[in-house]
């Protein structure tokens, strides 16, 4: 019996030593443990998570020399980032200094009380001013992230293939966009001559808010509840449009599958469609005027959007960045972004100032000034208008901020509108569901 | 009647590996095309001009993508190895331990470490998180191999033990009467004689080890500990889905696990299939 416990205990302490050896090897890479808050801004090291490339390295230097805070850049896809958010913010655990605030998250966000209020460590009624889309980060009158670039849906055409279609003028109204479709279609410049992508995915849900303000309508109220539940609403409006369109044969049938970036890519930047009524902003100068990517170099123009009398809305879709509760820094951090979002820098980001300076993927600055000097220096393709559509015309797709139950909201758009493009439910069924999803969640 | 059997079963297999083969298919005929022939009309479905374009912007050269995957590959590689040894080591002396070792609540327990492999995975996630967060364990080696070997020891402890009971005991006691001790029998009889399984067992949890996406993004924060498979996610853009690099990411990805599996898949069968037949 003594035997036997011996050896259990030398097979226990045997394991445990093994564990607490390779533990202590293993041991690899910077901390991450718990975190307590400090307002150091000097002498510190950062870390940036966001889903882009970083500034240059000389870039980041210059902040370093000037401020005493090293940045540590942590680049991830979107979507694996915001499981690493949602996981720290469940968690309440620190992960990064500063990190990436989507529009479609702030509900979220705010209700878990994971960022700090930007006006703590910034000037945001100040900012505001030239931040237009900064109204899409401020759920609860906090504003919790600060948008560093610039994005919101608009129109695209390739004016080649309207031109071919004998189109002099382009349309300022959805009925003449919708005649122009058509025309193009019967006149055999492209067999389809629209882009949706109906793939069930966040895409189809954006294009359908901005197809909604084309039409000139809003998708919920203050309340959440739906505003597009009744043939006569401009977002039932919208969905028969969008569906009408790929029963019409206006839209590839292979689209039901197909996802926006890929649309994009591959029918866009092609010429196998003619245009895309709820593009990126910005799409021109990165895709489809990059020659290794793209056939329609020099096609492709911006349009304001063909609304019911005139131009209309364009739905803003921007990332912020903000500060976490468990953030170890979030004073160094509020400088890192006061930087970051500083309308010099955001030029060169973009190229106003030389290849050096630029940051790779980055094309459109959040703060007019850096889009005024992109413009003024002739660096950005469409600049004038996207500044006028920024300032003029970019609204949030949701005035109060999005919802904290955006995401199952979301989910229930993509996958009612792309059953109707489908076939197996009819646009009346589809919006009926998304209404009650609407309803049931803002209860 | 057997040779319309014999027609249906290689239609079946057909099928099979079809469904389980263009994709990887497709993967690699992506991975040798530009980006031009990649997004052209119609597809290619075979390379036109094979290029090894994509693979060399992502393994050469002195950027900022190669060297992430430079890195997250070793960090792959140590994660993988070290869980895969500590695995190994504690599933062994477990697995032992419950086959032979007579103690109280013996079975209880052992069902209790299988029962664990019900719980889905990912209700785990945060705790784990938290506690790792606790102990400054996230963004370490520590830290993942740790979770992974949470994760994977009482697959590995079951096939091991399955494993170990089709061992006959006669040889253990006479090693025994012989004078030697647990540990020695362990060691000089049971061990040699249950190899192909621990063989077995150590690769089923690597190729576990080399899959795994939630966990290490979650638990790591940087590219000194991020593994391959969540370097490769980073690859995609915001905007634009680089389809050339990240399927030749993904054939890199797949190249280590795929050799494995061809070269010891009959250590594989034989680890799932343990103890199925006495």
């Amino acid at each position: 019996m003594t035997s036997l416990r011996h050896t259990r205990n030398v097979l226990l302490a045997g394991a445990l030593t093994l564990v607490s050896v390779v533990a202590a090897g293993c041991s690899g890479g910077g901390g991450g443990g718990s975190s307590s808050a400090s307002d150091k801004t000097t002498g510190v090291t950062i870390t940036v998570a966001l889903p882009t490339a970083p500034p240059p390295q000389a870039s980041l230097d210059a902040f370093t020399k000037s401020t005493g805070i090293t940045v540590k850049w942590t680049n991830l896809d979107w979507d694996s980032l915001q499981t690493k958010i949602a996981a720290a913010a469940t968690a309440k655990t620190y992960f990064a200094d500063a990190t990436d605030v989507d529009w479609s998250r702030v509900g979220q966000l705010s209700k878990l009380n994971w960022f700090y209020p930007m006006e703590k460590y910034l000037d945001t009624t100040a900012l505001a001013s030239q931040m237009p889309q900064i109204s899409s980060f401020s759920p609860g009158g906090h504003v919790i992230g600060i948008p560093y670039d610039a994005s919101f849906l608009v129109t695209t055409v390739n004016k080649k293939l309207f031109d071919q279609a004998g189109i002099t003028s382009m349309p300022t109204t959805l009925d003449q966009y919708t005649a122009d479709l058509r025309q193009i279609k019967s006149k055999g410049v492209v067999q389809y001559p629209l882009n949706i992508p109906f793939a069930a995915a966040e895409g189809l849900s954006t294009y359908w808010y901005q197809t909604t303000a084309a039409f000139g309508g809003t998708i919920l109220d203050a309340n959440g509840k739906p505003q597009f539940a009744t043939p006569d609403t401009p977002g039932y409006q919208a969905a028969q449009w969008m569906v009408d369109a790929i029963k019409q044969g206006l839209v590839p049938p292979g689209n039901i599958n197909v996802p926006d970036t890929q649309a994009q890519q591959t029918l866009m930047a092609k010429g196998t469609v003619a245009t895309t009524f709820a593009d990126y902003s910005g799409n021109v100068g990165s895709l489809y005027n990059v020659p290794a990517s793209s056939s329609v170099v020099g096609q492709v123009q911006y349009l304001s959007t063909p609304g019911v009398s005139g131009a209309g809305p364009n739905m803003s879709n921007p990332d912020g960045i903000g500060i976490p509760v468990k953030a170890k820094y979030p004073a160094a951090a509020a400088k890192f972004i006061e930087w970051f979002t500083s309308a010099s820098n955001q030029a060169d980001f973009a190229g106003a100032n030389g290849p050096d300076k630029v940051m790779p993927g980055y094309f459109l600055p959040s703060q007019l000034a850096g889009v005024t000097e992109l413009t003024e220096k002739g660096k950005l393709i469409g600049g004038q208008q996207l500044s006028d559509l920024l300032k003029n015309s970019a609204k949030p797709i949701f005035a109060q901020g999005a919802p904290s139950w955006y995401p199952e909201f979301s989910k229930s758009v993509y996958t009612n509108l792309h059953a109707a493009a489908t076939g197996s439910m009819s646009v009346a069924d589809a919006i009926k569901a998304i209404a009650s999803t609407a309803n049931e969640l803002s209860s | 009647m057997p040779q319309r059997r014999s027609w249906g079963r290689r239609l079946g297999v057909l099928f099979i590996l079809l469904w389980s083969l263009v994709p990887l298919y497709w993967a690699l005929n992506t991975s040798l095309q530009t980006d031009a022939q990649i997004s052209s009309k119609p597809a290619h479905y075979v390379p036109p001009s094979p290029t090894l374009h994509n693979f060399h912007s992502l393994l050469v050269g002195s950027g900022e993508i190669p060297s992430t995957i430079r890195r997250s590959t070793i960090n792959i590689f140590v994660e993988c190895t070290a869980a895969t040894i500590i695995t190994v080591v504690l599933a062994t002396l477990a697995a032992y331990a419950f086959a032979r070792m007579k103690f109280r609540g013996r079975t209880l327990l052992f069902y209790a470490v299988l029962a664990t492999m019900a719980f889905p995975a990912y209700t785990t996630l945060i705790p784990l998180y938290r506690i790792m967060s606790m102990f400054s364990l996230v963004n370490t080696y520590t830290g993942i191999v740790l979770v992974y070997v949470s994760g994977f020891l009482p697959l590995a402890t079951w096939i091991l033990h399955s494993y170990m009971t089709t061992l006959p005991v006669a040889i253990e006691e006479a090693g025994q009467v012989d004078g030697a001790g647990r540990m020695q029998v362990l060691w000089r009889i049971v061990l040699p004689l249950a190899w192909p399984g621990v063989v077995s067992t150590a690769i089923i949890t690597f190729l576990f080890a080399w899959a795994q996406f939630l966990f290490p993004l979650v638990l790591s924060s940087d590219d000194s500990t991020q593994p391959l498979t969540v370097a490769i996610a980073a690859l995609q853009g915001r905007h634009t889905v680089p389809f050339g690099l990240l399927s030749s990411a993904g054939v890199f990805a797949i190249a280590v696990p795929a050799v494995i599996a061809v070269l010891l898949n009959r250590y594989i069968v034989n680890g799932l299939l343990s103890g199925s037949v006495k």
